[in-house]
């Protein structure tokens, strides 16, 4: 049987949430997503995912798992750890845990964006929704990153293509620029390049910065020259949007870029008007920042155990996987940062999440569930903060927040004991 | 005590709404709601020589939204300084959670402060509509208080564009729908023109005929067609404005003049202090409290709440984008600015407000000037525009500072002068607010002004938020430590102690609307929005909307 199709399905195959996605289903099977790109296609797949309850390798009741990961938090100490693919609402049920165990709380952010996030913490930072960057932003400079890739429709969407509000001509009005750094390049789309090798990215922001703020600056190498030529040509416009990749990619980024980057659009609102744009993978990964946030007044490596929330940035997921005793893992385990991934072998562990049954490391216990989007409703946010409604698509497994629940209550009964 | 029933026995009442000034009898609770009686053998708690008050409604903070979450992200040194361990809340309860503090705590320590210092009703007044969905979660997370939202207009780009063709008819259709698609409780006018002429490069309005760009759009059309629709819905609190100019010396004329542009409209003036400057060009800062506060005094359609700064530590986060990066480039702190699109903006500067600097002493001074000059305490009413010029925990010491003019006197010895040369309140203002001018401006007042007509007051029917605080010459101390603290009949604080942390209610609206206007507002998200139209609206609002009177 085929039932009418969700007409604005939200996509968390990547930060974009794109959110005209048409999908179709027949017989709980997701048949076609409309408007996705290859990267939505893949993370629909065909919505079937497993829904087994597993303890040390063999099928167990859910009562029984749910005990054994309570007892793995209550003996401690132990990590939980926010993996992609959850609704904000099982986000929040597994910050609550992480604090009702005096446990470590990390999500994917500690080895991925973090610098970004920090460098935010230091400065600041100028930014804007995507929907003002379509509307406004008539310079757009790509800063050592091709969206094409791990973004595909943010261009579409967001950035080149669209008419908006002050851009009724839609990509002629625009301008844009590429900053290929080393081997990370801007988008083919680009009418100007500035080549930068890594070693010069640093001094270029510092350069850029300096002419923004309306210094002269002589005796420049062609190539930073080149970058202060740009930052004039940032000022002219009526509205800069500086778009990098907040994400850890293929290749090591300076550690100053995120920083360097912030200063830039900071200064860029004296003469005229900036947001930085920061793109930000799938799976409601911003929607972990934002409840941890509000939760606990911060965003990603926080330390349960003092009896309130402790902010330990310098110690990502990675490294607290060393000294941990424990780790609970909740949402997709197979898209976790190689870093952690890396830390994870010989851990104890426990998954909650979509395809924990399939996780690729060896797991104490292993609870499947649906993923955000596809089988399980609520809130999921945007690359740029933006909280959008997801829907119940087909038929899953038991809910991620239902589950947790059940592992606090439990936690909390083996506590008392 | 945790029955359905109780009497608070031989209290003294200060209940203004139903005209009791320390007035010595019981008050009867049963299912939540404030009864007559109660029969013989219902629980009895022991009043006697405590003072008894409905519990706080604050009009005007901010702290459950978008904004005030990239706030927090922006401060984790605020925050790692006021650690929040869970309270020890009793077994029945479950485990509370913990959290941390500062200038703008996370939520599950707001609730548990919040209900701390006696307040059981809270309002965050700057919700961004795209945001909407996010102030709700964060809503959720928030114990005790019963709450709401004020969605944020005067900026957004499909109003500005009805004003500029002439098309002000459909506006209160749009305003109705907006405040059911967002729960929100009342309208928010944040610049009006301003933030969108800071975003398209003409960088900010300055006075209310001031055109943003080449249109007929000015601040006095928003603010005229915005007042005309929410009155015309007849929503239970007017449009809540802050107006152009925040924080500028000079501002004065401008705050008069919007005032004067909706006199004869129900109308709410937020954050008086920041608009109540003179000076300016070239003229050194002074306070224009006085010129102002007569308007309100003489307007009986227009009320205030009053925005006052307290010294220390603060963070500015506002909608108001042009205001904060004014902060922000003669300050040199950290700053955020977020364009929100379509809609509204956001920017946040952390703050201090020192006593030796001469302009956060002449703030200070306004904001009590305002106080202590105000004829009417049931129309202007206590803020700290949390956290903007304080921390809602700095509310018992500015009721201190509004009962005890030694207080006042002693604190003004230690501030900074220079700016004061005409101040009514350094000349001396004798006056000193009673008990129940205190339950006025913090709970009965800002209860009518909102127009919800269960809050605010201990008559039969109101909910029975209820606070109770012990006697002590130290006032500060008093208003800070409720002995008991009553939600909706269930003792939340006892013995000085956060006990329980039930959820609260949210409070909204739904009004009704010709829904042809929606064909017009889906065109244009389809034209320039990101959102789907049919994403946009927040799907659930907990608990059933406000009614509102018809």
């Amino acid at each position: 049987m085929t039932a009418a199709p969700s007409e604005h399905a939200v996509c968390l195959g990547c930060g974009c949430a794109c959110d005209d996605i048409v999908v179709t289903v027949a017989g709980a099977r997701i048949t076609t997503a409309t408007n996705a790109c290859m990267l939505g296609v893949a993370w629909y797949g065909d919505g079937v995912v497993p829904a087994r309850v597993m303890v040390a390798g063999a099928a167990a009741k859910l009562d029984t798992a749910v005990r054994r990961v309570a007892e793995l938090l209550v003996k401690g100490p132990s990590l939980v750890y926010l993996a992609p693919d959850l609704t904000t609402e099982a986000q929040r049920e597994a910050i609550a845990l992480a604090d009702l165990a005096g446990a470590r709380l990390d999500s994917v952010t500690s080895d991925t964006a973090a610098p970004g996030i920090l460098a935010g913490q230091r400065r600041g930072r100028a930014t804007a929704t995507l929907g003002e960057i379509r509307n406004r932003a008539d310079l757009l400079v790509f800063w050592a990153v091709d969206p094409g890739v791990r973004y595909p429709r943010y261009l579409s969407r967001y950035a080149l293509n669209p008419t908006g509000t002050h851009l009724p001509a839609g990509g002629s009005g625009r301008t844009v620029v590429a900053v290929d750094v080393g081997p990370s390049r801007g988008p083919a789309e680009a009418t100007t390049r500035v080549v930068l090798t890594p070693s010069d990215e640093a001094a270029a922001l510092g350069v850029m910065r300096a002419t923004v703020s309306g210094r002269e600056l002589s005796g420049l190498s062609p190539e930073l020259r080149a970058a202060g030529d740009l930052a004039r040509q940032m000022t002219r416009a009526r509205y800069v949007a500086i778009v990098h990749d907040a994400e850890s990619g293929s290749e090591a980024a300076d550690p100053q870029r995120a920083e360097g980057l912030v200063g830039l659009a900071q200064a860029l609102n004296g003469p005229t008007r900036c947001a930085l744009s920061s793109l930000r993978g799938g799976g409601n990964r911003s929607g972990a920042d934002a409840a941890t946030t509000w939760q606990t007044g911060f965003p990603f490596a926080v330390d349960f155990s003092p009896g309130f929330p402790r902010y330990r940035p310098d110690e990502p997921a990675s490294v607290v996987l060393g000294t941990v005793a424990s780790v609970l893992i909740v949402g997709t385990a197979n898209r976790l940062p190689a870093a952690v991934a890396a830390a994870l072998v010989g851990r104890r562990s426990a998954v909650v999440g979509p395809r924990a049954s399939e996780a690729p490391f060896a797991t104490d216990v292993a609870i499947d569930t649906g993923v955000a989007g596809i089988h399980e409703a609520g809130v999921a946010y945007r690359m740029d903060d933006v909280p959008l409604p997801v829907d119940r698509l087909v038929p899953g497994p038991a809910e991620a927040a239902t589950i947790i629940r059940s592992i606090a209550a439990a936690l909390a009964k083996a506590a008392r004991r | 005590m945790t029955g359905e029933r109780l009497r608070i026995a031989g209290g003294t009442v200060h209940d203004p709404a139903n005209g009791a000034d320390g007035e010595v009898r019981d008050v009867c609770i049963e299912d939540g709601r404030i009864v007559a009686s109660v029969p013989a053998g219902a629980p009895v708690l022991d009043a006697r020589g405590m003072v008894v008050m409905p519990g706080g409604v604050d009009i005007h903070a901010h702290f459950a939204s978008s904004s005030c979450n990239h706030a927090r992200r922006l401060l984790p040194e605020d925050h790692a300084g006021d650690p929040v361990p869970a309270p020890v809340l009793l077994d029945s309860e479950g485990p509370a959670r913990s959290g941390t503090g500062g200038t703008l705590p996370s939520t599950f320590a707001t609730g548990y402060r919040y209900a701390g210092l006696g307040y059981t009703t809270a309002f965050d007044a700057a919700v961004a509509p795209l945001m909407a969905r996010h102030t709700h979660a964060e809503l959720d997370d928030t114990p005790v208080l019963d709450a709401g939202c004020f969605a944020l207009m005067g900026n957004d780009e499909y109003l500005l564009r009805q004003i500029a063709a002439g098309e002000r008819g459909r506006v209160g259709d749009y305003v109705a729908w907006l405040l059911g698609a967002t729960g929100a409780y009342a309208v928010k006018v944040v610049n009006p023109g301003g933030i969108e002429a800071w975003k398209s490069g003409q960088r900010n309005l300055t006075n209310v005929d001031q055109a943003l760009g080449n249109s007929k759009v000015t601040p006095r059309a928003i603010l005229e067609t915005l007042a005309d629709a929410a009155n015309g819905l007849r929503l239970p609190h007017p449009i809540h404005i802050h107006g152009n100019n925040l924080g500028q010396a000079g501002n004065s004329a401008t705050t008069l003049a919007t005032m004067q542009a909706l006199a004869g409209r129900r109308a709410h003036f937020t954050h008086l202090q920041f608009h109540c400057y003179g000076g300016g060009g070239g003229a050194p800062w002074s306070s224009a409290a006085a010129s102002v506060i007569e308007h309100v005094n003489s307007h009986p359609e227009h009320s205030a709440d009053v925005g006052q700064v307290m010294f220390g530590p603060a963070t500015t986060v506002t909608a108001d984008g042009p205001v904060e990066y004014l902060l922000y480039s003669t300050s040199g702190r950290k700053w955020v600015n977020i364009d929100v699109e379509l809609e509204t903006g956001c920017g946040i500067v952390p703050y201090s407000y020192k006593e030796k600097a001469a302009v956060a002493t002449l703030q200070w001074a306004v904001g009590l000037e305002l106080f202590l000059l105000a004829r009417d305490p049931w129309r202007v009413v206590l803020s700290t525009d949390h956290p903007n010029g304080g921390s809602f925990l700095s509310y018992p010491a500015l009721i201190q500072l509004l009962m005890d003019r030694s207080a006042r006197d002693e604190q003004l010895k230690r501030a900074n002068p220079r700016l004061l040369a005409g101040s009514a309140l350094a000349d001396g203002l004798a006056r000193e607010y009673t008990l129940n001018e205190i339950a006025i401006v913090t709970r009965a007042g800002p209860a009518r002004l909102l127009g919800l007509a269960d809050k605010g007051h201990l008559g039969v029917g109101a909910d029975a938020d209820v606070t109770i605080y012990s006697p002590d010459a130290d006032l500060a101390k008093m208003f800070a430590s409720p002995r008991y603290v009553l939600k909706a009949g269930q003792l939340v604080v006892e013995e000085g102690q956060l006990r329980r942390a039930p959820k609260g209610r949210r409070l909204h609206l739904r009004p009704g609307f010709d829904d042809a206007v929606l064909r017009d507002v889906r065109r244009h998200f389809d034209a320039y929005g990101t959102v789907a139209f049919d994403n946009y609206a927040v799907r659930h609002v907990p608990d059933e909307p406000v009614r509102i009177a018809p």
